[in-house]
């Protein structure tokens, strides 16, 4: 009876066999699964987690599969000659595919950035709303939904503007001549001293960084709490404006001083008549 | 802050809360810098006093459930950095006097911290601030003073501990009601290890 032929030299024991390997490989995946999930579940991210789950799965299967090939007395050399052309085929064919592919997945061991990041990337930026495993979906500002593909993302460069918890930020304040810049200074410092977001530590620099062709510039560089920086950013500048306008200390405006030889014409001409 | 309340036979309480509330609430943790830093002997161990600002929360309550409304303070509001931008702590500052003995100070604005430090290594340390988490702060207040009670364990010259003890600076103080322990779901340890500096 198990020597019974089916189709071709399938008999009904290959048969059973092939279905107990089947499912031995569906059991032995699901416990495996199940205790790489407990196991290095408090160690290990979700996204690792399930990377790691799938390699599993996949490398049981591959082995379940030779087995069965096996069985059916398929021989593996044949395959690969076969399989070796095929490859080259689609190798060309899925290049691209391929290439994002391999790039999501080390996109997702590497982890330059996760979502909910806000990021830019490939002259993108905006909040990265999904990393798959071919492409990576970003959420511009605008509210734009921009679809990049992986191998994009991993030859570009990513700055990752939230991946760290502070971050600085400058101005430059430009103020008179006539203006005391060290009373402006003292004034900045005030604010940034009053200010809870500017931090403590990192403190905030300020200095007059250039004498300039209309004004003597002074930058303000402040480091912020990186959920905060932006609002702060936003609104400290005018503040800054107007406590110095308030202290008597104007922001200065691009001005030029033409001396005319018209002028000292004048001059000559107005001393002689004064002479006449 | 102005809000209608559609309730019936609540309570309003109002009571000191974590000092990490206002004003926003962007992290855990509370730093406190010595106006000076101290230096303790290997083996040994040594109260302090130092102060922490108050923030004031306004809870509407019914039996023993409670709704926070509001917080606010009188006191600075500051943040500082703990430690470097890609793994420090964003916390919440204060400069304090350091002193020997309780000090008196306004309980609107500022609290009294008693610091138990122990050096358990085998050198001097000198210490010049200190990190809490707030999840654990036990916060006891009366009429005068708001308190906390806290330990600092020195391990070595970069590395310190620190925890809260539940109870009173003195008798007869009320327990406030703790707000994040209150939000966590899950138990956490209340310790705080400083690995970036005393």
């Amino acid at each position: 009876m198990v020597n019974y032929t089916l189709i071709g030299n399938i008999t009904v024991l290959k048969l059973v066999m092939i279905v107990g390997i089947l499912l031995g490989w569906a059991i032995t995946s699901k416990i495996f699964s199940f205790y790489v999930r407990k196991t290095f579940k408090t160690r290990l991210d979700k996204d690792h987690l399930e990377i790691a789950v799938k390699i599993i799965n996949y490398s049981i299967f591959v082995l379940a599969f030779t087995w069965i090939l096996g069985i059916l007395g398929i021989k593996l050399s044949g395959l690969l000659v076969a399989g070796g052309i095929l490859g080259i085929v689609l190798g060309f064919a899925s290049q691209s595919i391929v290439g994002n592919l391999v790039s999501g997945v080390f996109l997702m061991i590497e982890r330059p950035m996760k979502i909910g990041n806000a990021v830019e990337v490939n002259g993108v930026i905006g909040i990265v709303e999904d990393i798959k495993i071919i492409s990576t979906t970003i959420r511009t500002w605008d509210g734009l939904h921009i679809r990049v593909p992986n191998e994009k993302i991993f030859t570009s460069s990513i700055t990752n503007y939230v991946s760290n918890v502070a971050r600085r930020f400058s101005y430059v304040v430009g103020i008179r001549y006539k203006d005391d810049a060290e009373k402006a200074i003292e004034i900045i410092r005030q604010i940034t001293d009053e200010e809870p977001f500017a931090l403590q530590t990192p403190a905030p620099i300020i200095f007059v960084s250039e004498l300039a062709s209309s004004s003597v510039d002074i930058t303000v560089m402040i480091w912020s709490p990186i959920t905060e920086w932006y609002e702060l950013k936003k609104r400290l500048l005018w503040v800054i404006k107007k406590r110095l306008e308030a202290n008597g200390i104007e922001i200065a405006f691009p001005q030029s001083v033409l001396w005319l030889g018209e002028e000292n014409l004048r001059e000559k001409i107005g001393k002689s008549i004064v002479g006449d | 802050m102005e809000k209608l309340l559609l309730s019936d036979h609540s309570e309003i309480t109002i009571n000191p809360v974590e000092p990490i509330f206002t004003p926003k609430e962007i992290t855990s943790y509370l730093l406190i810098e010595f106006d000076r830093s101290f230096a303790i002997k290997p083996g040994i161990s040594k109260k302090i006093y130092l102060t922490f600002p108050v923030e004031i929360g306004i809870f509407i309550s019914k039996r023993r459930d409670f709704e926070l409304l509001d917080v606010f303070s009188f006191a600075r509001k500051k943040f500082s950095l703990y430690g470097e931008p890609n793994n420090g702590i964003v916390c919440k500052y204060w400069k304090s006097n350091l002193h020997l003995s309780k000090p008196d100070v306004n309980p609107l604005t500022e609290g009294v911290l008693e610091l138990n430090v122990r050096n358990d290594s085998s050198s001097w340390i000198n210490v010049s601030k200190a990190l809490f988490k707030a999840l654990g702060m036990k916060l006891y207040y009366n009429g005068s003073l708001v308190s906390m009670r806290a330990t600092m364990k020195l391990t070595d010259e970069e590395i310190a501990e620190t925890d809260f003890h539940d109870s009173p600076l003195e008798k007869g103080m009320h327990k406030s009601i703790e707000l994040v322990t209150s939000k966590r779901l899950s138990v956490q340890s209340s310790k705080t290890i400083m690995m970036e500096g005393i």
